[in-house]
Order: structure tokens, then C-alpha cells, then sequence
């Protein structure tokens, strides 16, 4: 009787299987996060945005560019870095249980990759066809540039990359070789961000009109092909946990 | 550790792991998928979507069916083979129009003021039902691409005529003729959206009677068949469970 | 404690619904247009805007202002813009703040495309109609296929009132009075919002079972048939059918509810007609021209002959929409804006009236913080580095000649 107490008092003492809280607490992070830069876009979109010769665009928005890109390379290299000085070295060695409770932890990643990913595939970028309409183009760095392609792409970039990073270093379904389809969907919506130099280039040397399917556009298109590659992730996750989940489903 | 070790404790927690999976794997794969296929469509078909005065009865109806039918097929794909699940078009679709919702009415509206009677997104959902459905009772790739992939091009048309419909009604302004629509495109200025940049009703309007939006739908269609076997077999490549070794990297 | 956070985390989605809403109803206050960013050839030697006139610098919601003026097409259009045989007369603003209630040219409505001539003068007028509260520079604007926008001088107009009162009424051919600003649109969200609901509903039908994991192992252990019932198969032909029947009904109630309708009108108009204008009797010869960078001045010298009947002298030099007068010969009095007006901006050597017959060469110095300000100044880091303008001569009565210039621009660095 003793040894069950002690069993069930040490189930209670661990840590659950999915940290909920986590999970809610990043999607919300994110949530918070962009309402604010669609706020401030709203407020000073308008008011500092239209001119990029004015000097009040070099305060509200190329100053943020400035300071984003910054904070972007330093929140990557420490998150990516700790990720890796981190790693599990003994990962072939871990219990079933410990693996699927890191299956939920890669999962949170995943989805945290996912909702990025809305954000700056979905959202900002089809919000830059509209203020298109609004200014003359006069700089490569318009306010809805600014947002989507040096805010939005990096973070997504950013949690894909550690959602990889996560999976390789401490997932034994990862620690042999590289998943290619994980590769895809990580690299392809990363080549979106390089691509702005083809988009930039067109457009600074044929003052083009403000047409979105335009050819100009399409190596974004090719690049956001690679977002279907998240099916090869989801197949080997699947495949991964039902050999954990087999028998006791049976 | 032992081999026979099991992960979970009971049958009951394997089962509530499950689902609590299927729903983190629902929710990645719907916001991804979103994402992509948003992206693309609106840089291959977006001018059209975007915009009432662009919803025509010739290349609007023949180019976004054919630039749309091409997640659909490719998630079908994964989600019909490995799961027998026939959501594939369905969940794109969904996805597809929540990201241009949202856009339309919190950007296009509340950034920028163009009314949401100008801006709405097409109608895509019908076409995803009949091809859902097609894929299910069939279960075939290839009869899913033929009678699937030609539906999703002839319903087109019909899903969006209760919708814009009112939009083509005539009016007379300062002594022309306009649709509804065309006074909307001329009303609310588009500072980067010159009127020729408009890819409506090309071509040299000869054909046989008013009705040419059937004809396009057909043609549409026929090449919605062909983007659909294509796209199915991206779907499959995109579904692999390959790896690669370290050093091919 | 439980309490305390509820009560924090209800708080924060109060605030966050606050800020959304606050940032989608703010009104601004001042904002400029990006026409400065315009390589200075394309503004000086594509379209040149003059006689404008703004008929109001404020204007309530639902009120309308007028923008007028004539534009002449230049002849030495640059290579590197397509030609403007397929042109589009727009409204420079940041967005629908106006609607554009009726633009001409020529006296003729422009809602579409036109073809423009080289070398030929038109008169133009936009119609506007002040919808969105809020100060605007407002400009004119000509897009040219290949070319994009060029854009003309702005002025600063206040719109005041709320968005909210915005109208735009219309009797439509079948009879019917609209209200453009929000016609039809519970139509449109009804039905998405259906569709919507059937696609959710198929979705829900197949997610409210196990998906993922237990569908894997009965497809990987050859139990892929199992996984679909009969059932299954009468709700998918359900929908399917559901489908099908929901459009025939609606296509036919559709049509019975709207019986006229008319494609979407499209197609370039020609043959649009510009202003006869009297051929020029001063003849003017650039014999040279410098910009001045230290002294954001430009120099020409200039050979005029005149071979009128009346004695004549230069008032004015306008490039790019800034206009550089002499004012012992023109002052302005349309209001033009005054960050483009060089009100003595214009100084010339010999500036007495030109006789009939006579022929002289005097050097003519147009000089303004506009050059830089306007970033005409760029022009001589343009790849084809030549300027262009126009020049108003004036003979006693006031009557006014047009003479084109275009040469070759040297730069001074010292």
C-alpha cells in the first residue's frame, strides 16, 4: 500500500504531461503582442507613415525599424543558442513518458509556429495590398513593410527555426538525420524574407503599379508553397506518438 | 527504461492524449495551411478577390477557381491517404476566408476605408464541399480530380452570383452607364490602383449571346482538373516522412 | 486569488478591445503625400500642371470641392516611361477620404482609361466629395501604363464633420435609391456567413470524432475501409446534395430578385479632346543651363525672339509644379500652394518688354529652397540629365504664351 501512495504522490509531483499554461500564455503573448503593432500602425500609419521624406518618419517608423531588427537578431541567437547549448545528449535514453510529455512541448512550439505564421503569411501581408491603395510608394520601407516583412516574417522565422531546434535536440524521433519536410517548411517561409530583395528590386527599377498578382510577386508565392511541407511534420508526429500511444489505445 | 514501458498510465489518459493532440495538430496544421494558401492566392488571384469592380464574368471566373483549387487538392491529399479524413478542401477553404475576413474587415475597412461592400472575399466554400464530398463517396484521387476539380470550376460562379449580383446593377451617372461595382471602383479612390491596371472583361466580346460566364466556368473547370492531379501529387511529396542524413544537408 | 486573476485577465481583454477600437476610429491630424521620392525627370518632363485651382482649402463630410486646371503632355517624353497612350486621371489622397464623384477631360467624363497625345494641352476637373474628417494633401495625379503615377502638386485640405454622416446616395436604371456607402452588405455577410456555417459543419462532423492518431494506426494496419461508415457516406451525400440544391435555388432567386444586370464596364476611350492653343509667337533658345548646388539655383541662358505684334516679357518658369514668378510682372492669386510657389523666385537679367522683331539673350536664374525641399535638385543625379519646364511670357493686356523648354543640365558643384 505504501509503494502506491508513493507512486501516486510522486504523479502528482510531476510535471504534466502538456503545460497548458504555457500554451495559452504564448498564443496570447502573440495576440498582445501584434494588437499593439496594429495599433500603432493604425495611429501612426497615418500620422508620420505617408511621407517617408517627412522627419517624423524617421521617428515613428525607421527608428522601429532599427531597433526590431536588433531585437530580432539578439532574441534569436539566445533562444536559438540556448536551445542548442541545452540539448539532450543521452535523448535515445529518455522514458516513453518523458518522450510524449516532450511530443506536447514540441506541439506547443508547433503551434506557437502556426499562429506566427497566420500573423505574418496571413495577416500582415495581405493587409500590405491595402495601404498600398492609400500611399504612393515612395520608399522601400513603407509602415506596412516595416510590420510585415522585418516584424512578422522574422518571428515567424524565429519560433519555426526553435520549434526545429526543439525537435532535433531533444526528440529521439529527430536525432538521427534531418526531416526534410520539417526542413521545407522551416526554410521555404524563411526564403520569403531573402525574396524581398527580388520584390524591392522590381519595384525600385519599373515604378510598377500597385497590381498583387503581379509576376514580380511570385517567388513569395513558390516560398509559401513550402507551408504544406507542416503535413510531413504532422505524418511523423503522428506516426512517432501512436508507437507511443498503440497499445494502451487498443 | 523498458522497452514495454508505457507513456501513458491508463486507457483513459491515452485516449484524452489523443485528442488534446488532435487538437494542437488541427489547430498548426489549419493556421499554417492558412497562412500558405493565403499567400498564395492573393499574389496569384488576389486583385480579383479583392475588389468588387474585379469580380467579372470572364478572368475572374476562370482564374480563381484555377489558382485555388491547388491546397485543396495538395492537403487532400495528406488528409485522405494517411487519415481517411475528407476535410482536405473544407479545412483550406476555412482557413482561407477567416485570414481574408479578418483582413477585409479590420485593414481594408478599419486601416484603410474601403466599405466591405467593395472588399469582400469570393465565395470558395461550395466548390470545397462538393470536393470533400466527391473525395469521401468516391474515394479516388482521379474521380475526385475529373468530377471534383470540374465542380469546383462550374460552382464558382453560382456560389458569388447571390452575393454580387446586386452589385451589377446598372446605373446612370453623368451621362454613362455603369454597374454598381464600377461606380464603387470609381468612388473609392485607389491611389495605386490605376482604372487600366483592371483585368475585366478582356478579349473582343464576340461570342455567341450575352451569357459568357458559363464558358469561362467550363474552361475553368477543365483546367482545375488538371491542377488538381498536379497539386494532389505535391500534396503527397509534401507529405513525406522522409529524412535526410546530417552531411546531405 | 483565483478572483484577483480572473478579474486581471478580464481587464486586459477590456483594454486590448479598447486600444483595437480606439486605433480604428482615431482621426488624424497632419500627413503628407510621397511624391517627393518621384525621380525629378519624371515630374519635370512628363506631365506639367498649371492654371490649378483648389476650390476649397476646407470642406464638411458630404460636401464636395472641385480641383481644376489644364495639363500639358510633354513632347520630349523620357525613354524610360512608356508613352501615355493608355492613362488613367487619378486623385492623389491617402485613400477613399474623398470619394471622386466625377473627373474630365477635355469636358468629357474619364472613369476609365484614355489615350493621351504628345505635345497637346488638355483641361481637366475632379469632382470630390469629402467622406473621412482629417487634414490631406491633396494632388493631381495622371497614371501611365509602363510609367506608373505621376504625380502633380498637392495642397493641404481640412475635412471636418464625422465619417459616420458619409452618404452616397444613387437611383439606380431599375429605379431603386441606395445608399452606395453601405448597399448590400448584409447580403454579403449573410451569405459567408452561411457558407461559412456548412463548411464549419463538415469540419465539426469529422473533428468531433478522433482524428489524427487512431485514423493512422487503423490506415497503417490495413483498417482504412473501417474508418468509414455508411452513415458517413449518407450525411457526405447529404451535403454534396445540400450543396448542389442550395445553388440552383439561389442562382434562381437571384435572378428573379434582380432581373437587370449588366457586365462590368471596362474598355479605353479615345479621341479625347485637348485645347487648341494659338501657336507660340516667342521662340526661345536655351543656350545653356546650370544648377547651382551651393545655391539651389538654377541658371539659363536664354535666347528670346519675339514674333508677335505686341511687346512681351517672361513671368514665370514652372517645372515639376513649382512655379518661379518674377513679380514685377506676376503675382499669383489662385491660392496655389505656397511651399510650390517661388513668389520672386525668378530673376532675369533684362526683364524690359521684348519689341516685336526684337531678338535678345539674357540669363535667367530661378531659384528657391523648393530645389531641394522638392528634390529637384536630384536631377543631376538622374540618369539623362536634362530638365524641362514651361515659360509664361506676358505682353501689356496680360495675355499670356506658353513656350516649352527642354536641354541639356550641367551641373556646378562650386
Amino acid at each position: 500500500m505504501a509503494a502506491t501512495t508513493e507512486s501516486v504522490k510522486a504523479d502528482a509531483a510531476e510535471a504534466p504531461l502538456l503545460n497548458q499554461r504555457n500554451l495559452y500564455a504564448g498564443l496570447l503573448l502573440y495576440l498582445v503582442f501584434y494588437s499593439f503593432i496594429r495599433w500603432y500602425e493604425g495611429v501612426y500609419g497615418w500620422s508620420a507613415g505617408l511621407d517617408s521624406f517627412a522627419p517624423e518618419f524617421e521617428t515613428y517608423w525607421m527608428n522601429m525599424l532599427y531597433i526590431e531588427l536588433v531585437l530580432e537578431v539578439v532574441i534569436a541567437s539566445a533562444l536559438w543558442g540556448w536551445l542548442w547549448k541545452t540539448r539532450d545528449r543521452k535523448v535515445m535514453s529518455i522514458t516513453p513518458r518523458e518522450e510524449l510529455r516532450r511530443h506536447f512541448t514540441h506541439w506547443t512550439w508547433l503551434v506557437m509556429y502556426g499562429w506566427a505564421i497566420y500573423w505574418g503569411a496571413s495577416y500582415f501581408t495581405e493587409q500590405d495590398g491595402t495601404w498600398h491603395q492609400t500611399i504612393v510608394r515612395d520608399t522601400d520601407f513603407t509602415p506596412s513593410h516595416i510590420i510585415e516583412f522585418y516584424l512578422s516574417y522574422p518571428i515567424y522565422i524565429i519560433t519555426g527555426v526553435s520549434s526545429f531546434l526543439y525537435a532535433k535536440t531533444r526528440l529521439p524521433t529527430y536525432s538521427e538525420g534531418l526531416h526534410l519536410m520539417y526542413l521545407v517548411s522551416v526554410i521555404g517561409p524563411f526564403m520569403i524574407l531573402p525574396n524581398v530583395g527580388l520584390n524591392e528590386w522590381g519595384h525600385t527599377f519599373w515604378f510598377m503599379e500597385e497590381l498583387f498578382v503581379a509576376p514580380l510577386h511570385y517567388g513569395f508565392v513558390f516560398f509559401g508553397w513550402a507551408a504544406l511541407a507542416v503535413m510531413g511534420v504532422v505524418n511523423t508526429e503522428v506516426m512517432a506518438i501512436s508507437k507511443l500511444l498503440k497499445k494502451d489505445l487498443a | 527504461m523498458s522497452a514495454s514501458q508505457s507513456a501513458v498510465r491508463s486507457r483513459a489518459e491515452a485516449v484524452a492524449v489523443s485528442r488534446t493532440f488532435d487538437w494542437m495538430i488541427l489547430f498548426t496544421l489549419f493556421f499554417v495551411v492558412l497562412g500558405g494558401y493565403h499567400i498564395h492566392y492573393m499574389l496569384t488571384g488576389g486583385d480579383w478577390d479583392f475588389w468588387a469592380d474585379w469580380k467579372d464574368r470572364r478572368l475572374w471566373v476562370t482564374v480563381a477557381p484555377i489558382v485555388s483549387i491547388t491546397f485543396p487538392a495538395a492537403v487532400q491529399a495528406c488528409l485522405w491517404w494517411r487519415y481517411r479524413l475528407p476535410v482536405g478542401a473544407t479545412l483550406c477553404v476555412l482557413g482561407l476566408l477567416l485570414g481574408e475576413w479578418i483582413n477585409r474587415y479590420l485593414n481594408f475597412w478599419g486601416w484603410t476605408y474601403f466599405p466591405v461592400n467593395f472588399c469582400f472575399p469570393s465565395n470558395l466554400m461550395p466548390g470545397a464541399i462538393l470536393l470533400d464530398t466527391i473525395l469521401l463517396l468516391g474515394g479516388s484521387m482521379t474521380l475526385t480530380a475529373v468530377v471534383g476539380g470540374l465542380a469546383w470550376g462550374l460552382v464558382f460562379y453560382p456560389g458569388n452570383w447571390p452575393i454580387i449580383a446586386p452589385l451589377h446593377v446598372p446605373v446612370e451617372y453623368n451621362g454613362m452607364m455603369f454597374t454598381l461595382a464600377d461606380l464603387q471602383g470609381y468612388h473609392y479612390v485607389r491611389t495605386g490602383t490605376p482604372e487600366y491596371i483592371r483585368m475585366v472583361e478582356k478579349g473582343t466580346l464576340r461570342t455567341f449571346g450575352k451569357d459568357v460566364a458559363p464558358v469561362s466556368a467550363f474552361f475553368s473547370g477543365f483546367v482545375s482538373i488538371i491542377i488538381y492531379f498536379l497539386w494532389h501529387f505535391f500534396g503527397k511529396w509534401f507529405a513525406k516522412t522522409d529524412f535526410i542524413s546530417d552531411d546531405e544537408l | 486569488m483565483k478572483l484577483i486573476k480572473d478579474k486581471v485577465a478580464k481587464l486586459s481583454f477590456v483594454a486590448l478591445l479598447v486600444t483595437m477600437t480606439a486605433a480604428i476610429f482615431y482621426t488624424p491630424t497632419a500627413s503628407a503625400h510621397g511624391e517627393k521620392s518621384q525621380a525629378a525627370f519624371m515630374r519635370m518632363r512628363t506631365i506639367h500642371w498649371f492654371d490649378l485651382n483648389w476650390s476649397k482649402e476646407e470642406v464638411a463630410v458630404n460636401d464636395t470641392m472641385t480641383i481644376s486646371g489644364k495639363f500639358h503632355v510633354f513632347a520630349g517624353w523620357p525613354e524610360t516611361v512608356d508613352k501615355p497612350e493608355v492613362s488613367f486621371l487619378n486623385i492623389g489622397i491617402p485613400g477613399p477620404v474623398f470619394i471622386r464623384a466625377g473627373s474630365w477631360i477635355g469636358g468629357q467624363l474619364v472613369p476609365r482609361s484614355v489615350s493621351l497625345e504628345l505635345g497637346q494641352t488638355y483641361d481637366f476637373k475632379v469632382l470630390l466629395k469629402a467622406r473621412r474628417p482629417g487634414e490631406w494633401h491633396v494632388h493631381t495625379m495622371m497614371n501611365v501604363q509602363g510609367g506608373g503615377p505621376v504625380i502633380g502638386p498637392g495642397k493641404w485640405v481640412t475635412i471636418t464633420g464625422s465619417m459616420g454622416q458619409f452618404t452616397n446616395p444613387l437611383v439606380t436604371l431599375t429605379g431603386q435609391t441606395i445608399d452606395l456607402e453601405t448597399y448590400a452588405l448584409d447580403n454579403i455577410y449573410f451569405w459567408h456567413a452561411i457558407w461559412y456555417a456548412i463548411g464549419v459543419a463538415w469540419l465539426l462532423f469529422w473533428a468531433k470524432r478522433p482524428m489524427f492518431i487512431p485514423r493512422h494506426i487503423a490506415v497503417s494496419s490495413g483498417k482504412a475501409s473501417s474508418l468509414i461508415s455508411a452513415g458517413d457516406k449518407k450525411v457526405g451525400t447529404a451535403f454534396a446534395l445540400g450543396t448542389v440544391l442550395i445553388l440552383g435555388v439561389t442562382m434562381g432567386t437571384t435572378n428573379e430578385k434582380y432581373p437587370v444586370t449588366t457586365p462590368l464596364q471596362a474598355g479605353l476611350m479615345r479621341g479625347i479632346k485637348w485645347i487648341e492653343m494659338p501657336a507660340p509667337t516667342v521662340d526661345v533658345k536655351v543656350e545653356d543651363a546650370t544648377y547651382r548646388v551651393p545655391g539651389r539655383a538654377m541658371q539659363m541662358t536664354l535666347t528670346i525672339t519675339n514674333n508677335g505684334d505686341s511687346a512681351v516679357r517672361l513671368g514665370e518658369f514652372n517645372t515639376a509644379a513649382v512655379r518661379f514668378l518674377d513679380p514685377d510682372v506676376l503675382e499669383d492669386e489662385s491660392g496655389y500652394p505656397d511651399d510650390l510657389l517661388a513668389e520672386e523666385g525668378l530673376t532675369v537679367s533684362d526683364n524690359s518688354p521684348l519689341a516685336p522683331g526684337e531678338t535678345r539673350t539674357v540669363n535667367v536664374t530661378a531659384s528657391d529652397a523648393a530645389w531641394e525641399v522638392y528634390r529637384l535638385a536630384d536631377l543631376i543625379y538622374d540618369p539623362d540629365s536634362r530638365f524641362a519646364g514651361l515659360l509664361f511670357f506676358f505682353d501689356e493686356d496680360g495675355n499670356r504664351q506658353m513656350v516649352m523648354v527642354d536641354a541639356p543640365l550641367i551641373p556646378s558643384f562650386i
